[in-house]
């Protein structure tokens, strides 16, 4: 039996459940010579703020048991750079693009998200992607590594309701809401975005992390802490999206620690009806799509004929 | 760029922490240049993770019945490095290569000074084969290698000429490799060419600036990807104008673009 790969992100179609997760894959451009990157289901771009962000001093990364740390603090050439300089090369992608939107203020997520809403119009009802370079949008309420906004917004549940619905009225694009770990209680955070309209979640972002150079007696990274990434972390967010996928009805999108199939069946199974792929890109370029190639033949060895049915299988 | 399975054909041991790992290349990924490096998944497991780079020391087209080849020069210093050091002749290693941008070519008129820190020769002896084959007739280009002391003396052919410093003065000239340009630097206009730790290219960035020479450095920092996706490996520009990556715009800057006295 042929399995179907294809999932659905509120009104857009997939061709299969593994994306390119958030600063780890550029725009789409970096990794081209090394990977064919229309075989995956998305790209989720690197963060995009209304102004120009050098990001944060270095040292920026240091490795952890299993994992990195990273502090690279949203550098992105802004909104301006990236409808000039990135949009055309995105326009040319086969698959699904989400933009990750970042800001400082809720004013700035409203602008960024509208600036590329003028920029390519209103979505095709027809479902043609090819040619507008941007499918949705994945908003970054959870980066651990700038001093406003990010994290601050990713615990406040209220704040996530309101600024969710304010984005919904002003794109008819599939949004993708990214929380972070970094919390009491996911659930309640995902409950948040569904009620605001979010068309998806996707969990998790890195936890907040350092380490300390005992030689030089002072942390390892520049700015202090760091959101850890790598399969250190694969744990917490295969429960994370454990508990978030039982507690909405939007599609859970799951990310953390993901290095090849059975990494990212652990998340289907919990509940995520897609995956990114991550630091894992880093270790090897065409991780996602040996990981793709691994659940196809999974689901082909237990007879599966849709992504959403690999959820039922959870036994508790 | 691309990339693909190595085999490893030798890793042997030319100084105490020092190996020097000659790996097959695969011609379709194109010719590397000195310079440029790869970056090599160590381990299989997730622990060391990350992918680490490396510089060219050498490369051999194929030639008769031998296939291409390139080589690096690696310190131990680490648990990745102690993993590499571990591996036999025989076995393969996943690469990506060649990554970043070389090290520009003299300018008519320039005197190539190359300075090596530890196992930055590396590179270096790359550039200095390479400017020796496209100039043979001319004098070879002066070659310093810096180390601590002389059991840090590689057992490998230095080319001719080759100034070693040791800091302890055990061995050739007592100090560093900035120390011996400063005193005896060829007169005219001279072009350094360097690689090695933090403060030897901080030095030599600073002599260049005061004597007006032009100065290519081959930077060091952490890396995630490597291909310029991540902003990991960023090194600060001296203009203050953010940040530069390490390697895709480097690892080979001309020095008064990058601030190398932060940390």
């Amino acid at each position: 039996m042929k399995a179907d790969l294809r999932v659905r992100i509120g009104n857009l179609e997939l061709a299969n459940p593994v994306g390119l997760a958030s600063g780890t894959f550029g725009y789409g451009s970096e990794y081209e010579e090394l990977v064919d990157l229309d075989a995956v289901g998305a790209l989720y771009t690197k963060a995009v703020t209304l102004a120009p962000r050098f990001g944060n001093q270095v040292p920026r990364i240091v490795e952890t048991p299993s994992g990195m740390l990273n502090s690279i603090g949203l550098a992105n050439p802004g909104i301006e750079a990236f409808l000039r300089d990135k949009l055309p090369g995105l326009r040319a992608r086969r698959c699904a693009v989400f933009v990750n939107v970042a800001g400082s203020t809720e004013e700035e997520y409203l602008e960024v998200v509208e600036r590329i809403e003028t920029a390519v119009g209103e979505p095709s009802s027809a479902g043609e992607r090819v040619g507008v370079g941007v499918d949705g949008y994945e908003i970054n309420l959870s980066c651990p590594n700038v001093s406003h906004g990010g994290l601050a917004f990713g615990t406040d549940s209220a704040l996530i309701e309101r600024l969710t619905r304010a984005l919904r009225d002003r794109t008819k694009r599939p949004i993708v809401v990214k929380l972070t770990p970094n919390v009491t209680d996911i659930a309640e955070i995902a409950k948040a975005a569904e009620a605001g309209g979010a068309d998806a979640v996707s969990c998790i972002n890195t936890l907040v992390g350092m380490v300390v150079d005992v030689a030089k007696k002072r942390p390892a990274l520049a700015a202090g802490t760091g959101g850890l990434s790598g399969p250190a972390i694969r744990p917490v967010g295969v429960a994370c999206c454990y508990k978030a996928s039982r507690a909405v009805r939007i599609p859970v999108i799951g990310l953390g620690g993901i290095m090849r199939a059975d990494d990212a069946l652990q998340y289907l199974l919990a509940g995520a009806r897609a995956v990114q792929v991550g630091t894992g890109t880093f270790v090897d370029p065409r991780c996602a799509l040996k990981a793709l190639e691994g659940i196809r033949t999974w689901m082909e060895a237990q007879g599966l004929e849709k992504i959403e049915d690999i959820a039922a299988l959870l036994e508790i | 760029m691309k990339q693909f399975e190595a085999d490893i054909l030798e890793n042997q041991v030319i100084a105490e922490s020092w190996r020097k790992l000659v790996l097959s290349w695969d011609e379709s990924a194109g010719a590397p240049l000195p310079g440029q490096f790869l970056s090599l998944r160590v381990s299989p497991t997730s622990d060391p993770l990350l992918r680490r780079p490396f510089a060219f020391s050498g490369y051999a087209p194929s030639r008769g019945g031998s296939g291409s080849k390139v080589s690096a020069i690696y310190e131990i210093r680490g648990a990745a490095t102690r993993l590499m050091a571990e591996l036999a002749s025989g076995s393969r290693i996943d690469a990506i290569a060649p990554l970043g941008k070389g090290f520009p070519k003299p300018a008519p008129g320039e005197t190539p000074v190359l300075a090596g820190g530890g196992v930055g020769l590396g590179p270096l002896l790359f550039l200095a084969e390479r400017l020796t084959a496209a100039a043979p007739a001319a004098t070879p280009p002066l070659l310093l290698l810096g180390i601590r002391s002389a059991a840090q003396l590689p057992s490998i052919s230095l080319p001719a000429g080759t100034v070693v410093c040791t800091d302890d003065g055990s061995s050739g000239f007592f100090g560093t490799p900035v120390d011996w340009i400063a005193r005896n630097a060829p007169a005219g206009r001279v072009r350094l060419y360097g690689c090695g730790p933090g403060p030897m290219l901080s030095g030599l960035a600073a002599l260049a600036a005061e004597r007006g020479w032009a100065a290519s450095l081959s930077a060091e920092q952490w890396m995630a990807c490597g291909v310029g996706a991540c902003m990991g490996c960023a090194l600060p520009r001296s203009d203050g104008r953010g940040y530069l990556r390490a390697c895709t715009d480097g690892p080979v800057f001309e020095a008064s673009t990058i601030d190398w006295k932060s940390r």
